[in-house]
C-alpha cells in the first residue's frame, strides 16, 4: 500500500517545512497556557515518518540490497541489485553526548553524507556515502577529530569479529539507584580494549553491556560479557524524616518481596510511624528508595560490580542464551576500575586464544565446560555462582559427566 | 457491557478519593475495584479522561505509573523543595 | 561567553586520557562555552567518584499534562553545591525508526535543548528513545510544545505504558531483512499512541522488530512481543558464488574475520559441519540444502552472503514474554506464532495483540510483566486466550511431569458421575 495514503495525515509525515524554519525560542510561551492546559496542545502524533530521513542511496535501494563487505574495520560496503553502492563508516560514541557534539556530527553529515546520519542499537553512529572518493575524504576528516585530552571523537570500528561499543545505562551521572557508574566504567574498559574495537581478530563478535544495578534497565542479561552494578546492603531507614517525605503504605507496597512492614516506634517520647526491612529478604532492587527518599540504598563498601558471561541474542548456530554470573563482586574503583578492567581482559583474551572460528564466548565455555572456564580464566568459583532462584534446579549438574580441574585436584 | 462513562468516572473518583486518605497513589488494577462490572479497558479510558479533567493525576516511579488524587499525599515540593528564583 | 565556574575534578579529568571518546572532555567543553549545568554535572560526578555513591534522587513527575509517561523526575541530593542541576529531569523523545536523522532536524532539536535544557543527551536510551537529560519542571510543557509544534515529534513511553517500539535497520540497508521493520515499528507506534502515553497495563510492555534471526535489536531478549523476520521457502543459492568462496575469491562472512589468519576458507568445516540441523552437503561442486530440515539460524547465510540469501516467502515469527531479571529471573521470549504475514495494516497481528492485552489487563498483577503472567497462568492458558494451536515447535521437549490439568470439557462424559452406578459395580 502507498505509504502516503497510509500515513500521510500525520503531521510528522513530512516535516521538511518545519525543519526549514529556524527554532523559535518564544513560540511555546505564546501557545501554552497553564490555566488552559488543553489549549493549542498537540498530542499522540508519534515520531516523524522515518523515510524522510533516508539518504537518497538508502531510499532508492530499499529492499534491494544484495550483499555487503567489511572492507576494513568499521567501513562496510553495501551493494544493491540496482548496481548502487553505499559505504558506511561506523564510529563509537560514549552515548552521553552534548548538543555541541551532535552538531559536529551534523557538520560531517552535511559535508559528506547529504545531511544524513544514523545511530545503531549499540550507540555507534554511522555516516553513509555513495562514492568511494567521498568515503576517503570522510574517513580522513573523522580520523582527525579529537577531544582536547587526545581521545578520538569518532573512533572507527565496531564491525565483524570485534568488541563493538558497549551498551550501557546511566550510572552515577544520572540514576538514583545505581550500584556503580556507567560512563566511567565504559570509558575505562573501552580504553583498555580499544585494539579490539578497531580490529577483527576475535573468534566471533563479543558484545559487552553494562547495567548499573540489578534491575537492568539496560537489559544486559544476554551479553557475551555483562558488567552489572551490585548492591549488597539493604536500605537505610531515616526514622526522623520518613513521615515528612514518604507515605508509609507506598513504601511498604514498593517492595516486590514484601520485606518492608510498617511499624510505630517511640523516639524522644514521641510516637513515630516508620518502617522496618526484613534484611534477609532484601534483594537490593532500590524500589523502596524510588518511592521513598528516606530509604537510600547507596553504599561505598556495599556497592560494586559483578560480571556475567556467555550470553547471546543471535540464533546463529546455537539458540540465544542468558549470561552466567561468574564474578560475584568487584569493588568500585573510580575513575579507572582496574580490577574490573583486568578481569574482563583476562576473560576476553582466554576466549580469543581458545575458541574456534565463529564460536561465541558462551558456546566456547560450554564446549570446554564451565569448570574449565573458571580454571582457564583464573576466576575463583564461589557459591554465589550457584543459582537459588526459580528454575535453579535446571542449572544443577545431574550426571557424572564432569571434567577434572583445579577445583577437584586437591580433593 | 454498556456502561455509562460519566457514571463510571463518578464511581472511580469516589473510590479513589476514599482510598487516597490512606494511600494516595494507586495502580490501575486498584481502580478496577471501583467498578467491577466495567472492563479493564473501560476503567483505564475513564481514569485517563479524569486525568485530562484534572480530577486525577499521574505519579511515576519510572518503571510504573500510578494514579493519585490531587491534594493527597506528598507533593514533589514536600519531597524536593522548590527551585529558588534566579 | 557567560561566566561559568569549573569545579575541581581530578578523577573525571583522568577520563580525558586514552583513545575511547571522552565524555568528560565533551561535557566540559560544552560547560566552558557557557553551560554551567555541564560543569555542575561533572562536579557532582566527581563527588560520586569520591564517595562511590550516587547523588541523585527520584521524583514522581510523569510528564506533561494528560500523559502518564515520557518524563523521569530527577533531583540532586547536593543542590547547594551544584545549583544548576538541582532539578534535572529526563525527557524521552520518540526516535525515528532505525534512528536515521537529517542534520536539519537534529540541529533544531539541539537548539531547542540548549535553550530549554542542559544541552546533555543520551543518543539513545536502552529502549531506543532520544533522551534529553536535564531540565526543570517549568520547562517540561514548553519543551513538549516545541517538540510537537516545531518538530512534529512526540514523547516516548515510560511507566506502565507501552514503551517506544524499536527496530533494526531492516530493508533500508540489510540484504537479510525479511520484514519492513521500519514500517512495522512506525505503524505500531502510531496505532498504539494512547497506550504509549497513558498507562493501560499492570507494567511496561515492549515491541521490538528484527528483520531476521540474527536479531540485531535483541527483540528475543528484551521485548514482551518480539517480531522476528523469517522465511518459509528455500534459501536462494548462487552456485557460482559458492565456488568463488571455496576458491578464496570472496572473503567469508563479508570480511568480518579478516583481522586474523584463520587459514584458507573450508566450506566443510566452517559451514556444513557447523550447521546445527546438519541439512547441508556438497554434491560434487554444488552446495545442497535440505530446506525442510533447516532451522534458519543464519550461519551459512552470514558466512557466504554473496552465495546464499533468505527465501522470498517472508513473514514474521512472533515470540512473547522476554524481560530483564527483576523480579525472579530473566526470561527470553517464547514461540507463539511460527509464521505470520506482516503487511500493512497488520490486522491479523493487531488482533493477536488485542487478545493478549485484554488477558494481561484483566489478570496481570500490579508490576507483573507479560512474560511472568504466561509463567504464572501457563503457556497452555496463553495459547487458549490467543486462539493459538499448540504445536511441538513451542517446546524444547515435551513435559516429563505427567500431572496434566485436564479440563472437564476434554474428558468423555464430563466429571459429573453417578455414585450409585459406581457402587453397583464396586462394594463400598
Amino acid at each position: 500500500m502507498d505509504l502516503k495514503e497510509l500515513y500521510g495525515d500525520n503531521p510528522g509525515f513530512d516535516i521538511s517545512d518545519k525543519v526549514a524554519q529556524p527554532y523559535d525560542p518564544n513560540l511555546a510561551e505564546t501557545l501554552y497556557d497553564p490555566k488552559k492546559p488543553m489549549a493549542n496542545r498537540i498530542t499522540d502524533i508519534g515520531p516523524p515518518f522515518y523515510e524522510q530521513f533516508f539518504p537518497p542511496v538508502i531510499k532508492n535501494n530499499y529492499g534491494k540490497w544484495k550483499s555487503h563487505e567489511i572492507i576494513e574495520p568499521g567501513i562496510i560496503k553495501y551493494v544493491s541489485e540496482t548496481g548502487d553502492t553505499c559505504f558506511v563508516v561506523r564510529c563509537g560514541t560514549p552515548r552521553i553526548i552534548t548538543t555541541d557534539l551532535i552538531r559536529e556530527f551534523c557538520d560531517i553529515a552535511d559535508k559528506y553524507c547529504e545531511g544524513c546520519v544514523r545511530w545503531t542499537t549499540r550507540n555507534n553512529v554511522e555516516f553513509m556515502t555513495d562514492s568511494e572518493d567521498k568515503l576517503r575524504a570522510l574517513v580522513d576528516d573523522i580520523k582527525g577529530r579529537k577531544h582536547p585530552g587526545g581521545s578520538y571523537k569518532l573512533p572507527i570500528g565496531g564491525t565483524g569479529a570485534c568488541v563493538t561499543n558497549i551498551v550501557h545505562t546511566q550510572g552515577w551521572i544520572h540514576c538514583h539507584t545505581p550500584a556503580t557508574d556507567s560512563s566511567g566504567v565504559v570509558k575505562a574498559v573501552m580504553d583498555d580494549l580499544f585494539e579490539y574495537f578497531e580490529s577483527m581478530t576475535l573468534p566471533a563478535q563479543v558484545r559487552i553491556a553494562l547495567a548499573c544495578c540489578l534491575n537492568m534497565c539496560g537489559a544486559v542479561h544476554c551479553s557475551d560479557i555483562a558488567i552489572l552494578g551490585v548492591h549488597r546492603k539493604p536500605p537505610f531507614i531515616e526514622d526522623d524524616r520518613i513521615m515528612g517525605v514518604c507515605e508509609i503504605p507506598l513504601a511498604v507496597a514498593a517492595c516486590p518481596l514484601g520485606a518492608i512492614r510498617p511499624v510505630t516506634i517511640e523516639q524522644d517520647g514521641k510516637k513515630i510511624k516508620t518502617v522496618r526491612v526484613k534484611n534477609e529478604r532484601c534483594m537490593f532492587c532500590g524500589n523502596c528508595y524510588t518511592m521513598c527518599p528516606a530509604m537510600p540504598l547507596a553504599d561505598e563498601e556495599g556497592d560494586g560490580i559483578g560480571l556475567l558471561v556467555g550470553g547471546k541474542i543471535s540464533n546463529r548456530i546455537s539458540a540465544p542464551k542468558f549470561s552466567k554470573f561468574v564474578v560475584p563482586f568487584l569493588p568500585n574503583e573510580p575513575p579507572r576500575w582496574p580490577s574490573t578492567v583486568k578481569t574482563i581482559r583476562k576473560i576476553l583474551e582466554t576466549y580469543a586464544e581458545g575458541a574456534r572460528k565463529y564460536e561465541r564466548l558462551g558456546d566456547w565455555a560450554e564446549r570446554i565446560g564451565w569448570e574449565r572456564f573458571f580454571e582457564k580464566c583464573e576466576i575463583p568459583f564461589t557459591d554465589k555462582s550457584i543459582d537459588d532462584y526459580r528454575l535453579a534446579y535446571d542449572t544443577y549438574h545431574t550426571s557424572t559427566l564432569f571434567k577434572w580441574s583445579v577445583h577437584t585436584d586437591n580433593l | 457491557m454498556a456502561i455509562d462513562k460519566e457514571e463510571l468516572k463518578q464511581k472511580i473518583i469516589e473510590f479513589a478519593t476514599k482510598k487516597a486518605k490512606h494511600k494516595s497513589k494507586m495502580y490501575i488494577k486498584d481502580l478496577y475495584k471501583a467498578a467491577p462490572d466495567a472492563s479493564p479497558r473501560q476503567v483505564k479510558n475513564a481514569a485517563n479522561e479524569l486525568v485530562r479533567e484534572g480530577k486525577l493525576e499521574f505519579f511515576s516511579s519510572g518503571s510504573t505509573t500510578m494514579y493519585g488524587v490531587p491534594g493527597f499525599g506528598k507533593s514533589e515540593k514536600d519531597q524536593f523543595g522548590e527551585l529558588e528564583e534566579e | 561567553m557567560a561566566d561559568v565556574k569549573k569545579h575541581d575534578t581530578p578523577m573525571c579529568d583522568d577520563l580525558k586520557k586514552g583513545p575511547w571518546p571522552s565524555f568528560v572532555d565533551d561535557i566540559e567543553q560544552k560547560g566552558l562555552k557557557g553551560k554551567q549545568d555541564c560543569l555542575d554535572l561533572l562536579g557532582q560526578l566527581e563527588l560520586s567518584y569520591v564517595h562511590k555513591e550516587t547523588h541523585w534522587k527520584h521524583g514522581g513527575i510523569v510528564g506533561v499534562f494528560g500523559y502518564g509517561g515520557g518524563v523521569i523526575g530527577r533531583y540532586s541530593d547536593v543542590p547547594d553545591k551544584f545549583p544548576t542541576i538541582a532539578h534535572f529531569h529526563t525527557m524521552r523523545v520518540n526516535q525515528p525508526a532505525s534512528k536515521f536523522y537529517s542534520s536539519a532536524y537534529l540541529r533544531k532539536v539541539c537548539d531547542m535543548w540548549d535553550h530549554r535544557g542542559s544541552g546533555m543527551t543520551n543518543f539513545h536510551g536502552s529502549t531506543g528513545d532520544m533522551i534529553l537529560l536535564g531540565t526543570t519542571t517549568d520547562q517540561l510543557e514548553p519543551v513538549f510544545y516545541d517538540l510537537t509544534h516545531q518538530m512534529s515529534v512526540d514523547l516516548g513511553g515510560s511507566g506502565s505504558n507501552l514503551r517506544t517500539p524499536a527496530c533494526c535497520i531492516g530493508k533500508a540497508r540489510c540484504e537479510w531483512s525479511c520484514l519492513d521493520t521500519q514500517q512495522i515499528c512506525y505503524d505500531l507506534t502510531q496505532t498504539y499512541q494512547d497506550e504509549l502515553h497513558r498507562p493501560a497495563f499492570p507494567y511496561k510492555f515492549k515491541f521490538k522488530v528484527s528483520g531476521c534471526p540474527n536479531d540485531c535489536v535483541a527483540a528475543i531478549a528484551r521485548s514482551c512481543c518480539s517480531i522476528i523476520g523469517t522465511w518459509r521457502d528455500d534459501i536462494r543459492i548462487d552456485q557460482e558464488a559458492v565456488k568463488a568462496y571455496m576458491g578464496g575469491e570472496i572473503k567469508p562472512n563479508g570480511g568480518a574475520f579478516s583481522g586474523r589468519d584463520w587459514g584458507p576458507f573450508d566450506i566443510q568445516k566452517e559451514v556444513i559441519d557447523l550447521c546445527p540441523s546438519e541439512c547441508m552437503w556438497m554434491d560434487g561442486d554444488e552446495l545442497k540444502i535440505d530446506n525442510r530440515e533447516c532451522t534458519r539460524c543464519m550461519h551459512c547465510i552470514n558466512v557466504m552472503p554473496e552465495a546464499l540469501r533468505p527465501g522470498t516467502d517472508t513473514g514474521a515469527t512472533i515470540l512473547c514474554g522476554a524481560k530483564a531479571p527483576i523480579l525472579d529471573g530473566a526470561q527470553m521470549s517464547t514461540l507463539a506464532i511460527p509464521f505470520i504475514r506482516m503487511e500493512a495494516p497488520y490486522d491479523e497481528f493487531k488482533d493477536f495483540v488485542d487478545k493478549i492485552w485484554d488477558w494481561w489487563m484483566e489478570l496481570g498483577k500490579n508490576r507483573e510483566r507479560f512474560g511472568e503472567l504466561i509463567q504464572r497462568k501457563s503457556l497452555q492458558e496463553f495459547l487458549r486466550i490467543a486462539d493459538l494451536k499448540p504445536i511441538p515447535q513451542m517446546v524444547k521437549e515435551p513435559r516429563s511431569n505427567p500431572y496434566v490439568f485436564w479440563q472437564e470439557s476434554e474428558v468423555e462424559g464430563g466429571w459429573e458421575r453417578d455414585i450409585k452406578a459406581f457402587r453397583a459395580r464396586h462394594a463400598a
